[in-house]
């Protein structure tokens, strides 16, 4: 199991070229200082935040492998609804239903492992405002995988 | 059951986009009065709701240029209550001038309307960066609820 949550850190990291950071703009909820671009510690992904009502979800916007052995976009083939099979990989929803606590803590979501089609109970913590430590679990928080992201800066990028 | 179904939903997806997935969200309210007519009576809940049916039009002089792929999904503030994919097309023909979604029928979406207000969310994947605007769709979808 603990080699399955693996994944979680895993699979959903990140980076823009050379990695940076990037402070998000003030906001006056404190939970807001979630929001951004993130990258898991393998760096195979990116997934960015963002509020949705009073919750936090992480989509991944971008893959280190974005398509699959015959060259055509990944989706979510391990999906267990099969009507959902079809759904590109690069734009999933793989952080869902993040609620603040306070505390500098967002719990009550999900964590979805795209690998497997496992989805896992998660909690965030913010170390500080560039790195978040990600905690998957099924069952107890205890036993469970913390994969370390880190905060990234938008590729500035001229005005055609 | 009951179709209730919500008509030129507008989505602006602010500029600048970035090829790969780009967001919209609205929030709306179920109104289950609308739904039952004479038949509603004051206490009544949702308690089973599924998407029958889903299309998104282009609201832009740019239709589905760069468009590869379209998701919508749905949430609620209930925090006992998760966010549900709920149709896509993947991938979307080229020179389409609408987009019939693929409903999910597994997708259980209930428990996200039962307190009647619902965040509607619409994500498009671009095929390029899009740096001069926004780009506009509208959402037609329809739900058959069950309510008690």
């Amino acid at each position: 199991m603990l080699r399955k949550l693996t994944f979680l850190a895993v699979s959903a990291v990140i980076a823009f070229g050379t990695l940076s950071f990037d402070l998000p703009q003030q906001s006056e909820d404190p939970g807001d200082r979630l929001i951004g671009i993130w990258e898991p510690s393998n760096g195979r992904s990116r997934i960015k935040i963002d509020r949705i009502g009073n919750k936090y979800y992480g989509r991944v916007v971008w893959l280190i492998e974005s398509n699959d052995a015959d060259g055509n976009p990944r989706t979510d083939i391990n999906n267990p609804n099969p009507d959902l099979r079809n759904v590109p990989l690069r734009g999933f929803r793989m952080c869902k239903d993040f609620v603040y606590q306070g505390d500098d803590q967002w719990s009550e979501g999900t964590l979805y492992d795209p690998n497997n089609g496992s989805t896992y109970q998660g909690t965030i913590t913010m170390r500080d405002m560039n790195t978040l430590d990600m905690r998957g679990y099924i069952g107890v928080e205890a036993i469970g995988r913390t994969d370390v992201w880190k905060r990234l800066k938008m590729p500035s990028r001229k005005k055609k | 059951m009951h179709e209730y179904s919500v008509n030129n939903l507008e989505f602006t997806l602010e500029g600048p986009l970035f090829a790969g997935p780009n967001g919209g969200q609205k929030a709306i309210s179920i109104n289950i009065a609308d739904a039952l007519g004479d038949a509603h009576v004051e206490g009544m809940r949702i308690s089973d709701a599924r998407l029958k049916s889903a299309a998104i039009f282009p609201n832009d002089s740019l239709g589905f240029t760069n468009v590869n792929a379209f998701v919508v999904a749905f949430a609620s503030d209930n925090e006992d209550v998760s966010m549900q994919e709920a149709a896509v097309k993947n991938p979307l023909e080229v020179g389409a001038t609408v987009a019939n979604l693929e409903v999910s029928s597994d997708a259980e979406l209930g428990e996200i309307m039962a307190d009647g207000k619902v965040y509607v969310v619409l994500d498009a994947d671009l095929a390029e960066d899009y740096w001069d605007g926004n780009r506009d769709f509208k959402l037609n979808f329809t739900l058959e609820l069950t309510i008690k």
